[in-house]
């Protein structure tokens, strides 16, 4: 049965691919379908019922002035039917070169990797070493050649450290997995580009290089410190996930909402909210991959920029607490974010097994509930094992494009999908730095009992109390502490 | 006298090597910058308006976190000291944040003359005292480098895994660890190639030795005085003096009254102008500098007690026969050679 594919309701830009011409969904073995692609200059008209509609002159390959209603020149139906029977086989192939070719000019810009992680546990950051030569790595999902066969033109790279980390050296391990990220850059600089702005990324496109960006992956590694927060910003960190899978002593994590945990702030602490306004504030995009479903509501209506998910799912397919559910799809879409569709299996079809079309589907409902402005990539390649056939490494993207292709995704949907809604996403959250550019960065330490672990000293906080500093009590402490400081000086 | 110091400072404004202010502003303030004003704040040696007063150029200001620290969260520590000096240094005019020797070029500063209105503007520098500040990490070297420091004192008085330090007996880290370990002449070679200048204010004599022979750099010492004149721990012995001069670096000699007089009741400017000349005779007026050590520790000379008296120095050098050239080289010229060496 040949279905017709209505025009997407959702805005299309004028000057995209004209109604007339478009994919249609599967009938009986094969596709069939009414566009072209780069390999063939003629246009092929829908075979059978759509109603012609006039090319629009806006798209440079309409003006060929090849209207649809023309299509007496072609032969009649069923000599159609055996063309294309013939040609069937090759339809596939047609829509991996048509991703091709789009994701020539528009690469994808994946918001989440973690092939530092990997660089530490394999070679303990030591990139000199010979195992570690990316461009021949091959027992990692990422690696030099392979990011480019997939058309990889920007990724955010993750400097997660783990949750045990927390109250311990999370800090320092933060600067040494961002230090990796630098020195990659720096060892292999004809592959990556190491930027920190939306026109870093566009500049790296042009020059055909990865753009390579940083993004904290977990609360913990800012030790509730705004200063350290300002610090890793300084460093070029773009984004903060605001928690990995613990809470902070000011953000619930995705635990909370399964039995294995109970909800602590309910949300973001008092200082939480301190630490969005000042992410806001610094022009750091905010990351809810990870954190719960009452972190995500509650950042959702404070932040003054839109924020992302950099690797998360669909709730609506798989109910797995860390995908994001429709309500808050829905939030996004109104506060102009982004989801970047994870590839898990897990988060995928809730099982170990997944396909290539499973995750095409959590793309597809992200566009339908959020809406094509809300929908990225963030494969979470090597920081998970099981991912799904036909998307085993960074080198698949365009295989996936292929398949939205053959969704009736329109090539503007696509590329707003591969690059553009990110770089929309970080241009406003740089304009909203401007915007608060004369703001006093936050200066308030968090509360020292809300803190835990012992291996923190407490100076700097005078008599436990974080708040009003009474110049008595100061001097009092500055005293008592002169003899130690004569001292040690 | 008078006169001729500050003709001279004018010209040729100070670069100091060392001051704690950052410490207090964490102590007093807990790095609350909207709670005091800098300009004006008399708690402490330190305000914008005596720096002014003192003809102060350029300042590192020391990120210095406590011993205790070691282990323990001295990293993030260190990153919320350097928060708040570069916050510190974007929230006044007057300050500047600075981390080339071009920075502080006399050039600059004089188009600068014309753009603030009553001042000039200070450079800030950053410097990190104490290598319990690293954790043990390279990384985390280059990435304080990154975030504008630009020297590192080896240690603080306590050693760390791969360094000594002169204190004996404050601290218990590290006991067995003398002079550099092998892991501590890599933390050497990569500030050369970094390009941070090495401090070894603090440090023990092996130590100072080591760094002395592997640096490809010239070093500094940011704050210490003379051993001979003093035999405090904390000052430097005329061996280690004559290999500095060698090595092209530079001891900016310190205002702190302990190790100046080594007890002794009165101690005043001419105390401190004796271990300049001392310093002089053994490695030359081109290896000196100053490193006041304001609001690091309590007791000052009399007639410096705080940082808008450094003119007074000067006058008693030129008193003693010190030349202009010579001054100005301990003002300003002699760290900046160095500052341009280690690039």
């Amino acid at each position: 049965m040949e279905e017709q594919q209505q025009p997407h309701s959702t805005a299309v830009p004028p000057g995209c691919f004209p109604p007339g011409m478009r994919l249609l969904r599967r009938h009986g073995g094969g596709w069939l379908w009414g566009g072209w692609s780069p390999s063939q200059t003629r246009h092929r008209t829908q075979a059978g019922k759509l109603n012609p509609q006039p090319s629009q002159a806006g798209t440079a390959r309409v003006s060929r002035g090849r209207a649809a209603p023309s299509r007496r020149r072609w032969p009649g139906g069923s000599v159609w039917v055996l063309v294309l029977a013939l040609a069937l086989p090759s339809t596939g192939q047609q829509y991996l070169e048509e991703a091709e070719r789009i994701m020539n000019s528009t690469p994808v810009i994946d918001g989440h990797n973690d092939l530092p992680w990997q660089l530490l546990r394999k070679f303990n950051n030591q990139l000199g070493l010979p195992g570690a030569n990316l461009t021949v790595l091959n027992d990692t999902h990422t690696n030099i050649p392979k990011l480019r066969q997939g058309h990889v033109g920007g990724q955010f790279w993750s400097v997660y450290v783990p949750c045990e980390t927390q109250n311990k050296d999370a800090v320092r391990r933060t600067l040494e997995q961002m230090d990796v990220v630098q020195r990659m850059c720096d060892l292999y600089p004809e592959t990556f580009s190491c930027v920190t702005s939306a026109d870093g990324i566009r500049q790296a496109f042009r020059s055909g290089k990865v753009a390579s960006l940083m993004g904290v992956e977990g609360g913990h590694s800012i030790d509730s410190s705004l200063g350290v927060l300002r610090s890793l910003y300084r460093l070029g960190a773009r984004y903060m996930t605001l928690t990995h899978s613990c809470n902070t002593p000011w953000a619930d994590n995705w635990l909370v909402d399964t039995k294995d945990e109970n909800p602590v702030h309910h949300g973001l602490s008092a200082f939480g909210k301190m630490v969005v306004q000042e992410m806001n504030r610094l022009g750091m995009i905010v990351d809810l991959a990870h954190v719960s479903v009452d972190t995500m509501k509650a950042v959702l209506n404070i932040s003054k920029a839109p924020v992302i998910f950099s690797h998360s799912s669909a709730y609506g397919i798989c109910p797995h607490r860390r995908n994001v559910p429709d309500d808050v799809l829905r939030l996004v879409s109104s506060t102009g974010s982004l989801v970047m569709v994870n590839f898990y299996n897990s988060y995928v079809t809730c099982s170990d097994k997944a396909n290539l079309s499973n995750v095409a589907d959590h793309l597809d409902y992200v566009k339908k509930v959020a809406g094509p402005g809300a929908v990225g990539f963030g494969g979470d390649y090597d920081g998970v094992t099981g991912v799904p056939t036909g998307l085993e490494d960074v080198s698949k993207y365009p295989a996936l494009v292929a398949e939205l292709l053959a969704r009736n995704w329109t090539e503007q949907e696509v590329k707003l999908a591969l690059a553009e809604n990110l770089l929309r996403v970080f241009e406003t959250v740089e304009e909203v730095k401007r915007t608060l550019q004369d703001t006093a960065p936050h200066e308030t330490p968090i509360a020292f009992e809300e803190l835990e672990g012992s291996c923190r000293t407490s100076y700097g906080y005078s008599n436990g109390a974080s708040t009003a500093q009474r110049p008595p009590a100061a001097l009092a402490l500055l005293l008592a502490l002169a003899p130690l400081l004569s001292v040690l000086f | 006298m008078r006169e001729r110091a500050i003709e001279l400072m004018q010209d040729a404004r100070l670069i100091d090597g060392h001051n704690d202010f950052a410490l207090q502003l964490r102590i007093l303030y807990q790095n609350r910058l909207s709670r005091v004003s800098i300009k004006e704040i008399n708690k402490t040696h330190t305000n914008l308006v005596k720096l002014q007063a003192g003809y102060v150029g350029a300042q590192f200001w020391s990120v210095y976190v406590l011993c205790s620290a070691q282990n323990k969260d001295a990293v993030r520590l260190t990153l919320e000291q350097i928060d708040v000096v570069k916050r510190m240094c974007n929230s006044y005019d007057e300050l500047e944040l600075v981390t080339t020797s071009q920075g502080d070029a006399p050039s600059c500063k004089s188009i600068l003359k014309n753009v603030i209105v009553g001042g000039i503007k200070i450079a800030c520098l950053i410097g990190i005292e104490g290598g319990h500040s690293i954790d043990s990490s390279l990384a985390a070297l280059r990435m304080y480098y990154d975030l504008g420091v630009r020297y590192m004192t080896l240690t603080h008085t306590c050693n760390t895994p791969w360094s000594e330090s002169s204190s004996k007996g404050i601290h218990n880290f590290y006991p067995s660890v003398t002079g550099l370990t092998a892991f501590g002449q890599e933390v050497v070679k990569e500030m050369n190639r970094l390009g941070m200048l090495i401090d070894l204010s603090h440090t023990s004599y092996s130590t100072a030795k080591a760094a002395l022979s592997i640096s490809k750099a010239p070093v500094i010492f940011s704050h210490s005085s003379a051993f001979s004149v003093c035999n405090h721990s904390r000052n430097v012995p005329d061996d280690i003096l004559q290999e500095l001069k060698k090595n092209r670096g530079i001891i900016m000699v310190t205002f702190n009254a302990d190790v100046l007089a080594c007890g002794r009741k009165v101690v005043n400017i001419s105390t401190l102008a004796d271990h300049f000349d001392h310093i002089k005779e053994i490695a030359g007026s081109e290896s000196i500098g100053i490193g006041g050590d304001y609001d690091g520790v309590e007791r000052f000379p009399e007639g410096l007690e705080d940082v808008s008296k450094y003119p007074s120095l000067i006058e008693e050098l030129l008193r003693r026969g010190w030349n202009e050239t010579e001054l100005k080289g301990v003002l300003r010229e002699n760290f900046l050679r160095v500052f341009r060496e280690v690039e």
